[in-house]
């Protein structure tokens, strides 16, 4: 049995709401498989059910998945920070080892070998909890390394890191399937530069799943390129452009390392700002900083005030942060409480006197008022948080990866939510994102973050730059 | 020293002195234990922290039993405030010269405890700080969305212990992922010696200490 066998497959978190209903696959061994579909179409579920995750975790399940026999199966999570027991890279490695129960005096010599091939011997006894979000993928790719998995299984590994990163683990991987004939399934809602990796594609709609025919794939693959837009143009802000946050002298060092080198910049009041930059520069902690959320030297002032000395409530009334980390904004249960928390609170006057269900549409999402926030899955999440922070109506709204794990209908639904917003309440936007479609013509200026050094572009970009 | 002898000999003594009283023999072994920690490089702020923890404790009880107890006992009292500081530098020296880690690994390797509490308590250990950071966030998180949330608030509560609920399971799932079965025997990275020697301390620390017990005041 040279298969992934899936039949008739019925799977809910909630009864009576599945998530897949009904689904029956095929999937070749030795191949590079995608899944793809929109938000919440259960492409994590189908993934944790071939891992064996589902349902020990949670859920109701009917139906069967047969996987042949001794296959072992390595899997990449899609919130990087929380797949490790252990403390460093190297004693992750060591842990997962020992469980295979590899010979003690073999483990030393396969952790240096799944670390080089990730390129990752430098960072080998640094803390986790240091590492970008990039790094810590590749940490997780290494660990499979590590355990000779015949089947890697990747959960939108990509939605946190930056191309380069990107980039470089669908190369390693395309090497492992070549060399090992490892089988290797990925989820993900972009399908840009794929189309030398992967063999064949699943679709999702409507609670089902189907796998397509090579060329069909190959099409899909194609035309998703097509549509791909990695080029924006912008200009540099005028020196007589009126500033809302200043940094002067600012500099951030970590682990005896300079992250940021001494900078003096200016955030553009009333403009949308893209912030760019490899992964691991210091565009979140950039954020941080400005959220009085971490510590910096230098000066950061707000309407012409330091931010030390402004107090924390009056200073977070007026700016916003969208956190990378979805579930940190969230402070209630239901997606109906989220909402009527920002409805009352709320000063944006876009949103004013418009129920739950129409702000959900503005979003393309149905009435799920009454969904438990954490059961959504991770591109519905994302869209809430960015709703619950607009509502909000900060005068600066920092945002962290807003547009992680949308798919473009979703994408684009946002954006247009967010410039009718801005019609009516021209707030200032810092946005931190890897992904650059549709941002052409709705970002005023474009800041890069390299080598330590932060510095407006003007004219063309594209993200092959990086 | 093998560190699951070290805790026992740390556990062993701590839990003897609770049930005498001598003064000396509390002295002998704070510098004892001093001389261990001067050797594993302590810090003068690590000092400090040692000798500030017990000092309100010790001083209310050495005025309670010299100053109100029946017999203005202040010898009693002295040896009991130096029995905190026994505690103290007794938990001193086994942690800043053993780490979790290695603690861990040697008591899944030399007492062969279950696998599964090691790595989970350790896992939880590793998140930690992710948990303190947590909370803060929340408090700003809160902020941002016009709650105030103070450290009384049953709001911040709720919201870190269903973070926590969710960690414990996505730890769960990554454990078993890293391919950690509960049952299953494991290999070690490093192994953890348990020599004739660490048993030999054991020993004669423990026949000294009676020794002294029985011979100061």
């Amino acid at each position: 049995m040279e298969q992934i066998i899936i039949q008739d497959l019925t799977f809910a978190y909630q009864k009576g709401q599945p998530i897949l209903n009904d689904v029956s696959l095929e999937l070749p061994l030795h191949k590079s498989i995608l899944l793809s579909g929109p938000i919440g179409c259960g492409k994590t579920t189908l993934l944790k059910l071939i891992a064996r995750l589902l349902p020990k975790y949670g859920g109701d399940c009917s139906g069967k998945v047969n996987l042949p026999q001794g296959q072992r199966i390595g899997m990449l999570f899609q919130d990087p920070t929380m797949q490790f027991t252990m403390d460093t890279p190297r004693h992750e490695l060591e842990f997962t080892l020992g469980n295979l129960q590899v010979p003690h005096k073999e483990i030393s010599n396969q952790v240096t070998t799944a670390l080089n091939f990730v390129n990752l011997q430098e960072v080998a006894n640094q803390k986790l909890t240091t590492l970008s979000g990039g790094q810590l993928q590749r940490v997780a790719l290494a660990v499979t390394i590590a355990m000779k998995a015949d089947i890697i299984l990747l959960d939108e590994p990509f939605s946190n890191i930056d191309e380069g990163n990107r980039q470089f683990i669908l190369q390693k991987l395309t090497k492992l399937q070549k060399k090992n004939g490892t089988t290797i399934i990925i989820s993900d809602h972009d399908l840009h530069n794929y189309q030398d990796f992967s063999q064949l594609v699943v679709q999702f709609h409507n609670q089902k799943a189907e796998l397509l025919s090579p060329q069909d794939s190959q099409q899909l693959l194609k035309s998703a390129n097509r549509t791909h837009a990695n080029r924006i143009t912008t200009s540099v802000p005028e020196a007589s452009a009126q500033p809302i946050v200043e940094l002067k002298d600012y500099s951030v060092i970590r682990n005896r390392n300079t992250l940021i080198g001494p900078t003096d910049l200016d955030f553009i009041l009333n403009k949308v700002t893209l912030l760019t930059g490899p992964s691991g520069a210091g565009k979140s902690t950039l954020l941080k900083s400005i959220a009085k959320l971490t510590h910096y030297s230098g000066k950061i002032t707000y309407a012409g005030r330091n931010i030390q000395k402004t107090f924390p409530g009056k200073y977070y009334s007026q700016v916003g942060l969208v956190f990378q980390e979805t579930n940190q904004q969230f402070l209630n249960v239901t997606v109906g409480e989220e909402l009527s928390l920002s409805t009352e609170n709320g000063q944006n006057p876009f949103f004013k006197g418009k129920t739950p269900q129409a702000i959900l549409s503005m979003v393309g999402l149905p009435d799920i008022s009454n969904r438990v926030v954490y059961s959504l899955s991770g591109g519905q999440r994302k869209l809430i948080q960015n709703l619950v922070m607009l509502m909000m109506g900060h005068k600066l709204l920092l945002m962290d990866e807003p547009f992680t794990g949308l798919d473009h209908k979703s994408l684009q639904k946002l954006l247009t939510v967010i410039k009718q917003s801005r019609q009516q309440f021209p707030q200032t936007l810092l946005i931190v994102s890897h992904q650059l479609d549709y941002l052409n013509g709705f970002i005023d200026y474009h800041l890069v973050l390299n080598h330590h050094q932060l510095s407006y572009q003007g004219g063309l970009h594209d993200e092959s730059q990086h | 020293m093998n560190p699951s002898i070290k805790l026992l000999l740390l556990l062993l003594i701590s839990l003897e002195i609770s049930f005498t009283n001598r003064l000396f023999v509390n002295l002998i072994l704070i510098i004892c234990l001093f001389i261990v920690l001067i050797f594993n490089k302590l810090t003068w702020h690590q000092f400090c922290w040692l000798m500030l923890i017990p000092l309100i404790p010790g001083i209310a009880v050495l005025i309670t039993i010299g100053g109100y107890g029946a017999g203005h006992d202040w010898l009693t009292g002295w040896s009991m405030v130096s029995r905190f500081y026994v505690y103290v530098f007794a938990g001193g020296v086994m942690t800043f010269t053993t780490s979790p880690l290695t603690l861990v690994r040697s008591l899944e390797q030399n007492c062969h405890l279950p696998s599964k509490f090691a790595y989970g308590t350790l896992a939880a250990l590793n998140i930690l700080p992710q948990i303190k950071r947590n909370v803060s966030t929340i408090k700003v998180a809160g902020k941002m969305r016009g709650l105030d949330l103070h450290w009384w608030s049953p709001t911040l509560y709720f919201k870190a212990i269903l973070s926590a609920i969710r960690w414990s399971d996505q730890l769960a799932q990554a454990m078993e992922t890293h391919g950690f079965r509960e049952e299953r025997p494991r290999t070690y990275a490093t192994l953890i010696p348990l020599r004739w020697v660490d048993w030999a301390i054991l020993i004669i620390s423990m026949v000294v200490l009676q020794i002294l017990l029985i011979a100061l005041p």
